[in-house]
């Protein structure tokens, strides 16, 4: 059987989870986890099966410790216009920031299980936006998340937020 | 190269080699039961990896790899030529083999096809 594990698993799915963030999972090779994780390409395997593993690990890390917490700062908000500027700055704000969108644009329409992660995500965001905006919040989570997807592209989110 | 087809109704794997590479790899066929696979990965570095000792089957640096390897205690299969078309598919404890490095004619769809069978 395998040796015994030389590594921090943890500090190695927040370094993968930067880099599906920053390149996406398609653009993220074997290569380069085993080069940004300093982990032997055996012991990637070993741990976590494959790719897909790996960055499904990724991206429920970055739901519990980045979105739930954001989601909760949120829900603490009442007013409408600091709940939602709360929301576009942190929501998704972490770390590895974009993971989500990232694998809701990428990986949820093959992925059943991306699918129900990132289905977690967006709903934790429309309950915090409940509080401040009532029924509205679904529509609100909505441009929330839009706003995120042009900050990301580096445009400026739209002077309203 | 070769042939990988999921079995749903016995849940299984199985990999089909034909022509030199059978002769290669000294193996025709690899049947998994799918609950021995923890996943699949097209990784084209893989075949830079160290091979480790040739138990059975041929192995031309460079041209072929094939046919039973271990090393640091692990057990490899590997049937590769074209390394840009190897999957990586990485097996449970009570395998005989940890990993098989598999070329196969369209990765993407092959990981696909075994990340489905497996996700159900």
């Amino acid at each position: 059987m395998g040796r015994p594990r030389a590594f921090d698993a943890d500090q190695a799915v927040s370094t993968a989870a930067a880099l599906f963030a920053t390149h996406g999972y398609e653009g993220t090779s074997v290569d380069d986890l085993v080069a940004a994780t300093g982990i032997h390409r055996g012991s990637l395997y070993k741990v976590f099966g494959s790719k897909r593993n790996l960055h499904l690990t990724a991206l429920r890390g970055h739901l519990d410790h980045e979105i739930r917490p954001a989601a909760a700062a949120i829900a603490a908000l009442t007013h409408p216009g600091r709940a939602t500027a709360a929301a576009v700055a942190s929501f998704d704000g972490g770390p590895a920031a974009g993971l989500l969108l990232l694998a809701a644009a990428e990986r949820a329409p093959h992925d059943p299980e991306v699918a129900a992660l990132v289905a977690e995500g967006f709903a934790a965001l429309e309950d915090a936006l409940r509080a401040s905006h009532g029924d509205a919040a679904p529509e609100v989570a909505s441009t929330v998340l839009g706003a995120r997807l042009r900050l990301r592209a580096g445009l400026t989110a739209s002077k309203e937020h | 190269m070769a042939r990988i087809a999921v079995d749903r109704e016995n849940r299984l794997l199985t990999a089909e080699f034909e022509g030199l590479d059978k002769l290669w790899a000294v193996k025709s066929r690899l049947e998994i039961p799918l609950a021995h696979v923890r996943g699949a990965t097209h990784d084209p570095g893989m075949a830079r990896e160290p091979k480790g000792i040739r138990v059975a089957g041929t192995h031309f640096p460079g041209v072929v790899t094939a046919g039973r390897f271990r090393r640091g205690g692990e057990r490899f299969f590997w049937s590769v030529k074209n390394p840009e078309k190897a999957v990586v598919i990485e097996l449970a404890d009570d395998e005989s083999y940890d990993r098989l490095v598999i070329e196969v004619d369209d990765p993407r769809a092959t990981v696909a096809l075994i990340e489905n069978a497996l996700t159900r």
